[in-house]
């Protein structure tokens, strides 16, 4: 059976990735081929680990979202429709996850108590560099609808229209939501030297 | 050389010269910095700018740049809830002057999904385990991934791929066979009794 699809189409996913490749294991992981599902994962771990330390700026969050979205996907696979490509889909359900993880965030430190200082995490002794420690603090702190652009064009290198079928919005939505998160970055940066 | 403070200057939206500073800071973070038009290259409050966004952006460079891993073992424990194996009784036994060597089917599994996903011409490879020796019976006809019975110092391993398109795929499969054969032998001790390829699908 030779399959429809092309390697280098327009619907293509994002660089370094293989849609034909991925929409045969999707196939079959969604008949229940836990091998299929786990092929997958082991092609798209370091994807999702990426993508949510990037939208939180802490390796601990990221392992706790790249955990939580491997166990969602088994389950959200029969919702994917393969009109698009899966990483495109794939994109999408990470970055909702992230989004909810850091709104959980802040509704429980809501609840903390704010006299006792917040011990650093591990990601201090994990992240080296101070370059790389300032960008992903400033980027965690832009607003979602800026940081969610400025991650998946900016730093993962998908087109705006890639963006924009992730985030379900337009072309020019994305392209202004990013234009305005690299202003806010710009500003934010200001004392980096 | 003038040189305005950064915030101040996106702030305002345009430089002394005229120019917009939002097209300036596209410039920069698309990598563009030194790629200067007819104008930047005699303005010196747009070569300033240009300067102090390039070196403003660097965090952000560093995070593009950056290409972590998902740390070792970090999925494995989400897998593991989804696949609810508690145990693989499955091993194959390589006897030794020192001693006995056990090896789970899972490394044969394994071992050989790696094996023939290196072969030029595999898109990819499946891995699977099946219960063997006192379990139920493996079934290699209809086992659609890579599948192995590892009985005693012997196994069977079926391969399932996706190959690319344009390959002979009698050729290919024995290609994948002898990979397999080669690296199981040489890496586990077992003796490989039969590989059997099976291509799925062929993708363009």
């Amino acid at each position: 059976m030779i399959s429809a699809g092309r390697r280098h189409g327009p619907d293509e996913g994002p660089p370094g990735t293989d849609d034909e490749a991925d929409r045969w294991l999707v196939g079959r992981a969604r008949g229940g081929d836990r091998s299929a599902y786990e092929e997958l994962v082991r092609r798209h771990r370091d994807r999702i680990y990426r993508i949510a330390l990037r939208m939180l700026g802490s390796p601990a969050d990221a392992d706790d979202v790249a955990q939580e979205v491997v166990i969602q996907l088994w389950t959200a696979l029969a919702g994917f429709g393969g009109t698009s490509a899966f990483t495109t889909w794939l994109y999408r359900v990470v970055v909702n996850r992230c989004l909810n993880h850091r709104r959980a965030q802040r509704s429980h430190r809501e609840l903390e108590d704010t006299d006792h200082p917040r011990v650093p995490g591990p990601e201090r002794r994990v992240l080296a560099g101070e370059e790389l420690q300032a960008g992903l603090a400033a980027i965690s702190a832009l607003p979602e609808e800026q940081r969610v652009p400025l991650v998946l064009v900016q730093l993962e290198g998908l087109s705006y229209r890639q963006a924009a079928a992730v985030t379900k919005t337009t072309e020019a939505t994305v392209r202004g939501r990013l234009a305005r998160a690299r202003a806010t970055l710009m500003a934010e940066m200001k004392d980096w030297t | 050389m003038t040189q305005e403070r950064t915030p101040d200057v996106v702030a305002r939206g345009r430089l002394a010269c005229g120019r917009d500073t939002a097209a300036l800071v596209d410039q920069v973070a698309e990598g563009a910095t030194d790629r200067l038009d007819e104008h930047q290259r005699h303005c010196p409050y747009c070569q300033a700018a240009l300067a102090e966004f390039d070196r403003l952006w660097a965090p952000v460079r560093a995070v593009s740049t950056h290409r972590p891993q998902a740390p070792d073992g970090l999925l494995d424990e989400a897998l593991r809830r989804i696949r609810r194996i508690a145990a693989d009784p499955e091993y194959g036994r390589i006897e030794g002057p020192r001693g006995r060597t056990r090896i789970s089917g899972r490394v044969v599994v394994a071992l050989a999904r790696h094996l023939a996903s290196r072969v030029p011409g595999v898109r990819v490879a499946l891995s699977h385990v099946v219960a063997a020796g006192d379990g139920p019976e493996t079934s290699l006809e209809d086992g659609p991934e890579v599948t192995a019975g590892v009985v005693g110092g012997s196994t069977v391993v079926a391969v399932t791929l996706a190959a690319d398109f344009g390959h002979d795929l009698v050729a290919l499969g024995a290609r994948i066979r002898a990979t397999v054969e080669e690296g199981i032998r040489a890496q586990t001790g077992l003796e490989p009794v039969a590989v059997l390829v099976h291509v799925d699908d062929v993708l363009l």
